[in-house]
């Protein structure tokens, strides 16, 4: 129905909030989103299979998921310690940095079969209504497209095993109908997506 | 429906750590499936493939200098600016005697304290780990929360705001079934002592329990509930008028009935004991497609207003305050937290409700501005969830999206 233009209004929403970057490449990171890059790659693009890219994930889901780690309802033995630190404010800002970083064509090929048995999953199972049609993400919602492989695999049997932390019960209710071989063509085709906004 | 036959051959390492997943899940969680999320519940198929759903509030909140605060608009002479800032999921607020605002949370475990420190305001975090407390009053030196399974009272705790008193037990066990659906509670208390609190539906569209979509009361005193009103799918503000004493409460229809249908409702309720017809009958005249077959929607009390359908009335109160002109006197504010159940958006301002010479009441916007795009997602950048009338006369308005309160006033340049 409206689902067409909702990752573009969430990223027109964005823009609206911080200034739009010219040259990506150009801006400084922040002091404080350094320390993430370690981890994350640079500007957010991961290449560490068990760790996500956070470039271009919309601010809130960043910031959101932030706050679980805080709180202890997600648990990660590299990312609760470094949570527990932060502000809400700093979490705030380094969505705001992460979010603006452009995320990376992704390294993944997709096996050639899952593309087309991956896209009907997704529009089975309704992932494209929630994440976007694009799988961009949007609000506390995040993007798949592009994201690391075995990171989608692990959480997506995170959810369905009910011990990744869900703020609204939304992604619980969604993996306990996956199958083992789901998940496997699932993460297969999210991973090798594209993420481009146009 | 996935047959055995189709499972795959898992490698080693998935294998293991399908085991440990299991064994952690068994430790953690009993093995029951989960339902879908129940602001899905009553979707017929076409409406599966919606893109329709609820939006999610800032947890952590929004700096007001992040906001575009610029699109607020008040009628003529008055004014509307932030008050407190950093108070994530700011809902239902209180007054204390000495003039300290107590803020509840809903999605959060959070109890905010307000502190007024010669026109700066201090933000304090009072009570932590709570299960969504939603609801706040203060009476009398004594402040009480309704979480969703019981209601405390936190006594003296104005003057001890750095180190508040051991929660004591006013009443235990309002959530037997751990609910879904609408299990956070507003609170209120009545002229009759008594603290109303409400239990809303366990789903979107379902049969109730005989305690469920209804608004009790319970004496502070003997801890002994009752019901007080049926039939009330949700409501999440209420307050008495001032001259008839008469309970007035907002109340939340089904949705996935269409954008226009059924409509959020402002009802009276005249004694104790009415039926305001969930899930038979919606807005006093629709019968519900399923529960309303064999009924009649003249079996129920109809509501005093129709507001408008999914905006989703919060927070109201009578304004009884001095600062605002005359006509407003006994006016009823209403926070309207805006639809999500709905392709065009509406609600996300705070509105007026007035009386004509007969009695009969009509709404008008009030505070209005955070609406930004009806057809976008989001289609807002922030959500009135409670009003609160101040000593002198001003209006608090609670914004959960964004932690902020805001604060209308009238005649001040
Ligand atoms: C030592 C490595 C490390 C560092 C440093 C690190 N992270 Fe992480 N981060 C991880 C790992 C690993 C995960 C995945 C945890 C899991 O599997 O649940 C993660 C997950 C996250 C997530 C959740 C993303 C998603 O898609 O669910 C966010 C957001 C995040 N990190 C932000 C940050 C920020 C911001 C910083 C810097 C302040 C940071 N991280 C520093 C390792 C790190
Ligand atoms: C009803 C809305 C909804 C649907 C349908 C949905 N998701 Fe989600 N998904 C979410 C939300 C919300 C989150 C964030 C959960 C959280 O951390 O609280 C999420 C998180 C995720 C994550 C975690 C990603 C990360 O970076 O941490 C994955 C993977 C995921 N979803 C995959 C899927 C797939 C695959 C489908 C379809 C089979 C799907 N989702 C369907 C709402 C949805």
């Amino acid at each position: 129905m409206n689902g067409h233009h909702g990752a573009v209004a969430m990223f027109a929403a964005a823009l609206s909030f911080f200034p739009p970057c010219a040259a990506p490449a150009a801006e400084e990171v922040p002091q404080r989103a350094q320390a993430c890059t370690v981890c994350h790659g640079p500007g957010g693009n991961s290449t560490d299979p068990a760790v996500p890219s956070l470039a271009g994930q919309p601010a809130q889901f960043i910031s959101m998921q932030l706050f679980l780690f805080r709180q202890g309802d997600r648990k990660d033995p590299q990312m609760s310690p470094i949570a527990a630190n932060l502000s809400n404010a700093d979490m705030n800002e380094l969505a705001a940095y992460f979010t603006r970083q452009r995320p990376a064509s992704p390294s993944h090929q997709s096996a050639r079969e899952n593309a087309a048995a991956g896209r009907r999953l997704a529009e089975q199972y309704h992932c494209v209504q929630c994440h976007g049609p694009a799988l961009l993400g949007l609000q506390h919602i995040p993007r798949l497209a592009g994201q690391q492989f075995a990171y989608l695999r692990t959480q997506l049997r995170g959810f369905k095993a009910k011990i990744r932390a869900d703020f609204d019960g939304n992604m619980t209710s969604v993996a306990e109908l996956l199958s083992e071989r789901d998940i496997e063509i699932l993460a297969d085709y999210l991973s090798g997506l594209t993420p481009a906004r146009d | 429906m996935f047959s055995a036959p189709f499972r795959p051959l898992v490698s080693l390492s998935a294998a293991l750590a399908c085991a440990l997943i299991a064994s952690a899940a068994q430790a953690q969680a009993p093995a029951a499936p989960a339902a879908p999320p129940s602001w899905q519940q009553g979707r017929n198929a076409e409406q599966e493939k919606s893109t329709l759903h609820p939006f999610a509030i800032e947890v952590t909140g929004k700096s007001a200098k992040e906001l575009p605060l610029d699109k607020l608009k008040v009628p003529e002479g008055f004014k509307v600016e932030v008050w407190a800032e950093g108070l994530p999921g700011a809902r239902s607020m209180a007054l204390g005697s000495k003039g300290t605002v107590f803020v509840g949370t809903r999605q959060l475990k959070d109890v905010y304290a307000v502190v007024d420190r010669g026109g700066k305001r201090e933000v304090k975090t009072i009570l932590k780990g709570l299960e969504s407390p939603n609801g706040v009053v203060f009476s009398r030196g004594t402040l009480y929360v309704a979480e969703r399974h019981r209601i405390t009272r936190y006594d003296g705790i104005e003057n001890r705001l750095d180190n508040p008193p051991e929660a004591k037990v006013v009443v235990d066990g309002l959530d037997p079934q751990n609910q879904p659906g609408h299990f956070w509670k507003f609170l209120a208390l009545g002229p009759d002592g008594k603290l109303y609190y409400n239990v809303g539906a366990p789903g979107n569209i379902v049969m109730p329990a005989y305690f469920q979509a209804a608004i009790s009361r319970v004496d502070p005193r003997t801890g002994i509930v009752e019901n007080y009103a049926l039939g009330v799918r949700n409501s999440v503000g209420f307050d008495w008028h001032p001259q008839t004493k008469q309970l007035w409460f907002t109340n939340h229809g089904r949705d996935w009935l269409g954008d226009e249908s059924p409509n959020d409702t402002l009802h009276v309720a005249t004694r104790k004991g009415l039926h305001f017809g969930y899930p038979f009958c919606h807005q006093g005249d629709t019968l519900d497609p399923e529960f309303g077959k064999h009924r009649s929607c003249s079996e129920f009390a109809p509501p005093a207003l129709k507001l408008g359908a999914h905006i989703a009335p919060i927070g109201m109160r009578f304004y009884t305050g001095k600062m605002f002109p005359a006509e407003y006197q006994n006016n009823i504010f209403i926070a309207m937290r805006g639809s999500w159940n709905r392709t065009i958006k509406q609600g996300y301002n705070v509105t007026r409700v007035s009386f004509d010479s007969d009695g009969k009441p009509k709404m008008e916007p009030f505070l209005t501005g955070f609406l930004v795009d009806e057809k976008a997602d989001p289609p807002m950048w922030g959500r009135p969830n409670d009003v609160m009338v101040m000593r002198d006369g001003s209006l608090l308005v609670s914004d959960d999206q964004n932690g902020i309160i805001y604060r209308v006033s009238y005649g001040t340049k």
